[in-house]
């Protein structure tokens, strides 16, 4: 996997070590021969006064101007030094003491500039120059230790290293700082993705920076399309609904009109039929509804859809006096689309309305991984034939006519259209009839917020 | 009764119409959102029977808009779309009761009933004010000896009255709760469907208020 951070980093780094020590190198160089060329026009100034104190007398004898030698050529090994030779006639400065230094050959009238070795070990910068003086040939050396400027340009050179170093590190810092930030939309588009799969949002939030939007745009679209194609898929059921149950409507009171006091057994068969047709087309109609595991849209609210849908039972139910409990654990929303969480809940309580005496109870326990619902009550519950035919795989509502059936049925085939499982008893404590769904389909294990 | 029948399937709603009307109910019939909805809220009907898919405006928005305004007439949801969602909705935006398509028309008649009993606070299953007892399956009314007949107008009259009972009635509110939309609307009409219940039930049944109204059941 590759990591947009450290490839950033890494060539952040490459660059900055290079560019640092193409210009340290530079700056190393250009003061060296900066130092050396003003310790050598210093030479030369010092070489100058030596010529200028040089007196040749009339019997060939060679003198030096004391006067015009500097302290620092009497000290000895004081890292300045000279030689004067008049036609193979040597003068040393006392600062050589016993030492000598060797004389380059220069032509008259040129310079030359070297590194020698002086006393001591001494790196050494030697200006020489050959003169004419009163007929006679003169050659001047002029000496100074390198010692302290070459440490001082170490010193420099390794603190503008240290320096450089530091720079690096604090400009790394910096970049790391600005790519976190900069990464921060990629990572709240990560968590706003969870969060569209736990059904907490149904889009991703568009305040990113230009780089990241046409991803998160295209990603919008796609759930924007989704959801569109869920809307229109659910209208155009709700249209189907409407456009066959009309006619089935007028059909079914044509027939118990005509029939009404004539014949029993033809006005049963032609309801019995008119029934297994809208049977039919309910059971194909909610499947076709059923949004499952569509993102971006919203799940099932404890909080907010469970009361207003409890409440609608109340109202339809008006003349009903029921005793409602509901107890959550660890459950907030349902892994469940809202409007088949409605479906599901609907039926089932509407079904346990119907038939309890006073009591319905609702719980979700979501404390171990996919939550699982129980629905009770304290009706009459149904017998044991029954709750074995309930329990069967893919048995049709059509086939079931009253009590328990139609509800139970729609809620056992929206179930195991999602995957689920659900279980028929006796309630233990109520003493009705108790429906356990185990939502054990995929999104459910992401489903609950803790 | 005035019950106002909002459904876009013509032959549904004059279906529906005739049935009700029999019924003993005064109905108008709308198939459109938009005049249900004007006089839905323009007219004292005494219930509402609404279809959902109705064009123009639908039959929720219509309902939203009746309950935003101050209707407080009962409102029969009657739709083909029977998800828990719709019903939710429905009964969120203040209808009182839910009957999906296909329906039996006696259980559209049970459940009309049983809203406009909780409505004027009426309980128990038949109608009886002061031992009078009003059979809305003969369209009769007993005193426990003897039965009479009636004909349509009384009996909606008589319901009116008994659902109101002790309350002073005016012609006019008479006349808007028994007769439907565009009906020949005469209040002196209802003088004479009072004298005529008078002479069946006896003229101390219904006591003439002048310049106010009539009282049925007042007690003596």
């Amino acid at each position: 996997m590759t990591s947009l951070r450290a490839r950033l980093g890494l060539g952040m780094m490459l660059s900055l070590v290079a560019a640092i020590g193409l210009l340290l190198l530079i700056a190393g160089v250009s003061v060296h021969h900066l130092m050396e060329s003003q310790m050598a026009t210093r030479l030369a100034h010092d070489g100058d006064t030596l010529l200028g104190g040089l007196n040749i007398n009339a019997d060939g004898r060679v003198t030096l101007d004391a006067r015009r030698i500097q302290g620092i050529y009497l000290q000895p090994f004081s890292g300045h030094y000279f030689l004067v030779d008049v036609d193979g006639q040597v003068t040393r400065s006392r600062s050589l003491w016993d030492e000598t230094l060797a004389m380059p050959d220069v032509a008259v009238g040129e310079v030359s500039i070297s590194h020698v070795t002086g006393p001591d070990q001494q790196p050494l910068l030697l200006w020489a120059a050959s003169f004419r003086k009163q007929g006679r040939l003169v050659r001047l050396a002029v000496a100074e230790d390198l010692y302290d400027l070459q440490v001082g340009l170490h010193r420099l050179w390794w603190q503008l290293l240290g320096w450089s170093l530091s720079m690096v590190l604090l400009v790394l810092l910096i970049q790391r700082y600005i790519v976190g930030r900069s990464l921060q939309p990629v990572a709240d588009a990560v968590d706003d993705v969870a969060r569209l799969e736990q059904g907490e949002a149904t889009a991703l939030r568009e305040a990113v920076p230009q780089e990241v939007l046409p991803l998160v745009q295209a990603i919008n679209r796609l759930l924007q399309r989704q959801q569109q194609r869920l809307q229109r898929s659910r209208e155009a059921v709700g249209n189907m609904a409407h456009a066959i149950k009309t006619p089935l409507t007028l059909l079914q009171q044509f027939a118990a009109e005509k029939v009404r006091d004539t014949d029993d057994a033809t006005r049963e068969q032609l309801e019995h039929y008119i029934h297994k047709i809208n049977e039919q087309v309910d059971t194909s109609l909610r499947r076709a509804r059923i949004a499952g595991d569509s993102l971006g849209t919203s799940r099932f609210d404890l909080h907010k859809d469970l009361p207003v849908l409890v409440d609608t039972i109340r109202r339809l139910h008006r003349d009903r006096r029921i005793e409602f409990e509901q107890h959550l654990r660890h459950a907030d929303t349902l892994p469940l689309e809202q409007q088949d969480g409605m479906e599901l809940l609907g039926n089932l309580l509407d079904n346990a309305w119907k038939w309890a005496d006073s009591r319905v109870r609702f719980s979700v326990d979501g404390s171990a991984g996919p939550p699982v619902l129980v629905i009770e009550d304290d009706g009459a519950g149904v017998g044991a034939a029954r709750l074995k035919q309930l329990a069967q795989r893919g048995v049709r509502h059509d086939e079931d006519t009253e009590g328990h059936g139609i509800g139970l049925s729609i809620v056992k085939s929206l179930v195991e259209a999602l995957g689920g499982a659900i279980e028929f008893g006796r309630s233990p404590e109520l003493g009705g009839l108790q429906v356990k769904i185990y939502c054990r389909w995929p999104e459910a294990s992401t489903g609950i917020s803790q | 009764m005035r019950l106002l029948l909002a459904e876009d399937d013509p032959e549904l709603g004059t279906r529906l119409k005739r049935f009700l009307d029999r019924q003993g109910f005064a109905v108008d019939l709308y198939d459109n959102g938009v005049d249900a909805g004007f006089y839905g809220s323009e007219t004292p009907y005494d219930i509402i029977v609404l279809d959902l898919g109705l064009p123009r405006r639908s039959g929720l928005d219509v309902l939203a808009d009746w309950r935003s305004g101050g209707v407080k007439t009962p409102v029969l949801i009657l739709t083909a779309r029977d998800t828990w969602q719709e019903k939710v909705q429905g009964l969120q935006k203040g209808a009182d009761d839910y009957l999906t398509k296909p329906f039996h028309e006696e259980e559209l008649l049970a459940r009309l009933r049983a809203l406009i009993r909780r409505n004027t606070q009426t309980v128990g299953e038949a109608l009886t004010v002061n031992g009078w007892e009003l059979d809305e399956e003969t369209q009769s009314v007993s005193n426990g000896e003897q039965s009479w007949p009636l004909t349509g107008i009384e009996f909606r009259l008589l319901r009116y009255f008994m659902l109101h009972p002790g309350r002073i009635l005016s012609k006019s509110r008479l006349t808007e709760h028994v007769y439907e939309q565009d009906a020949d609307k005469d209040s002196n009409v209802i003088e004479v469907y009072v004298n005529r219940l008078r002479q069946k039930l006896g003229n101390e049944v219904i006591v003439t208020r002048r310049g106010q109204g009539y009282v049925f059941g007042e007690r003596p």
